[in-house]
């Protein structure tokens, strides 16, 4: 790995990782106020994950195994938020049936 | 107010106590990176390192004994069993920080003998307290262990939380014992070590802070004890799922097999993911109970656990985790970095919001609001991401620097310390450190003044 590659590659990890973390936090807020804008904003954060996972399938030295990974886990990202609040949804519900 | 609950009040003040200790210890260490002939001979860097990080890890152990001495009684609706032996040990523990932080500063070292080891320094990384201190507080954590069981068996409840709970000291206590043995091989000394550091905060600590959460939201946004509990085992089963094989990230260059590359960054590179549902769980939460809490600091607290914990260890974590990064990043100033940031996120985030439980309680306010805790809030905040983005930037310039262009040898690790990036992040760390004793101190302050009485419904209408 050249010493710019490394920098390029730690940082569009990190970005990653943010930017998954932007989506599950717009979507939740989207769908706690019912602001549709919320969750596409959130759509468009997962859009930028899964392109900065092809950014560093595509231009980054890391070996295909890590790629793999990579691309494989913004697919895992796209599904947390949703399940997750679904989730919570319906334990609340069962728990408090007048809310 | 139970008496476990004073007990709790005085693990509190000890750690808060601490808390400021190591800040003192933390800027004096910061200094060394620049003037780094300071107190040469009399009190060197490392000296000052193991005050800074053995506080730490003393005052987090003090806060979650303190959070659950605070909880037990009101979980399982009666006193604790064995108050005097634990209000005995709150003193042994005490006296024996204070002995080894004497010894600390002023013995600072001895020969590499067995002598020194029982009574100076046992040598390992966040745990270098010597053997009788470590025995010392192997008892301590055994008569809470025992605390909390008797407790359960004399209510003749279990919760699930308490189960939890229950489950999580057994590793947790056993994997301290490796702060033990005396190895003279490094590989097969460090290959144990990381099971304590790494077991601890990536694994039993966090389910630990997991169990403090649960019962904080119960306690101050009403969240139902069904949701918070099987939301508790989903979030124990994945943090244990990929937090306790990503131990291998830490067997990358220690002379450990080849095999740990692959398991280290495979499952490591899962961590951040039950990270991102607990963001998702505590958006949940604070929106569906906001209107309930009667404790804002203590909510903003959570929040910010939350949300920490999902970057600093997360974000942060994941970004030098798979081998091909850490080969350059490894114990830089990056590490350094994710240290702070992880730490705080999860554990001293936490540990903050059950202060302010506390505060609300013993001060018999039924709003706990006003303004001196958002100035602790800001400036803590504030400071720390300040340093660790000053952290960043010198680890940085010391991976590329030093390791990628330079490799590794001393001169490039001797020129990358000199490097405008690299100094520039020291100071940043050291500026952004004051802000964050400055928080510090508002935070004392807070929580030592009484609160203002605000009427509940005002203030719950108030937006923040
Ligand atoms: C609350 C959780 C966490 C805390 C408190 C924490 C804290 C720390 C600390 C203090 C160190 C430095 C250890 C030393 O060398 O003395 C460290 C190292 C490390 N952490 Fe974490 N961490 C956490 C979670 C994570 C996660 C989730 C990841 C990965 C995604 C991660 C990846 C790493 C790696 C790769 C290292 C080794 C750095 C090196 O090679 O120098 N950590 N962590
Ligand atoms: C005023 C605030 C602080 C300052 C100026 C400060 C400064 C420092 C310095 C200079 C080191 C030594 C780093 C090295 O070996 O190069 C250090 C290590 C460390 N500090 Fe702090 N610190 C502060 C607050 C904190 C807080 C609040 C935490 C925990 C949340 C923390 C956790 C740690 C840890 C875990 C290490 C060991 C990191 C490693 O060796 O990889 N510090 N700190
Ligand atoms: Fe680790």
């Amino acid at each position: 790995m050249t010493a710019s590659a490394l920098l390029e590659t730690a940082a569009l990890l990190g970005l990653f990782v943010l930017a998954g973390g932007g989506y599950g936090s717009l979507y939740s807020a989207g769908r706690l106020w019912s602001r549709p804008a919320l969750i596409r904003a959130g759509g468009i954060c997962w859009a930028l994950t899964f392109v900065l996972a092809l950014t560093i399938a595509i231009h980054t030295p890391l070996d295909p195994g890590w790629k793999l990974l990579i691309l494989a886990s913004a697919v895992v990202y796209a599904v947390i938020p949703p399940l997750t609040w679904r989730y919570l949804e319906r334990l609340h519900d069962e728990q408090e049936p007048h809310q | 107010m139970y008496r476990s609950q004073k007990l709790s009040l005085r693990y509190y003040t000890a750690a808060v106590a601490l808390f400021g200790v190591m800040i003192v210890f933390g800027l004096l260490s910061a200094l060394y990176y620049l003037y780094p002939a300071m107190l040469y001979n009399v009190f060197d860097f490392h000296m000052s390192k193991i005050m800074h990080i053995d506080t730490l890890v003393i005052w987090l152990l003090m806060g979650f004994l303190g959070a659950v001495y605070w909880y037990l009684p009101k979980e399982l609706g009666i006193e604790v069993e064995g108050m005097w032996l634990a209000e005995l040990m709150f003193w042994i523990f005490c006296v024996a920080v204070a002995i080894v932080a004497l010894v600390f500063v002023f013995v600072q070292y001895g020969s590499a003998n067995e002598f020194s080891m029982w009574f100076i320094n046992q040598g390992r990384k966040y745990v270098e307290a010597p053997r009788w201190a470590a025995i010392g507080i192997v008892v301590v954590m055994a008569v809470f262990a025992y605390n909390v069981i008797a407790t359960c068996i004399k209510a003749r409840k279990m919760t699930g939380i308490m189960w939890v709970l229950v489950l999580d000291l057994i590793p947790l206590l056993a994997v301290y014992l490796d702060a033990f043995p005396a190895v003279t091989n490094m590989s097969v000394d460090l290959y144990w070590w990381w099971w304590l550091v790494h077991m601890w905060v990536e694994s039993t600590w966090e389910v630990l802070i997991g169990c403090v959460m649960a019962l904080v939201l119960m306690d101050v946004m009403g969240t139902s004890r069904r949701i918070v509990e099987t939301w508790l085992y989903i979030e124990v089963m994945l943090v244990l799922g990929a937090g306790i094989l990503g131990l291998g990230h830490h067997y990358f260059w220690i002379g450990t097999p080849q095999y740990w590359l692959g398991i280290g960054g495979f499952f490591s590179a899962l961590e951040p993911l039950p990270l991102l549902g607990m963001v998702v769980h505590a958006i949940y939460d604070a929106g569906t109970h906001r209107m309930k809490t009667t404790n804002q600091p203590a909510f903003f607290w959570i929040t910010a656990e939350a949300f920490g914990n999902f970057i600093g260890a997360g974000i942060w974590g994941f970004m030098m985790t798979l081998p091909q990064i850490n080969l350059f990043s490894h114990g830089t100033q990056w590490t350094v970095s994710h240290g702070h940031f992880a730490f705080y996120g999860a554990y001293v985030c936490g540990i903050i919001a059950v202060l302010y439980v506390a505060k609300q309680q013993t001060s018999g306010v039924d709003m706990l609001a006003g303004r001196a805790w958002k100035w602790g809030f800001g400036l803590l905040n504030f400071g720390m991401v300040g340093m660790v983005m000053g952290l960043l930037l010198a680890g940085m310039a010391q991976a590329f620097y030093g390791r990628a262009i330079g490799g590794s040898t001393l001169m490039a690790f001797t020129s990358a310390s000199e490097n405008a990036w690299f100094v520039s992040g020291m100071w940043a760390r050291l500026f952004f450190g004051f802000v964050f004793a400055a928080g510090y101190v508002v935070l004392v302050y807070d929580l030592l003044t009484a609160p203002k009485r605000v009427p509940v419904t005002r203030a719950r209408l108030e937006p923040a």
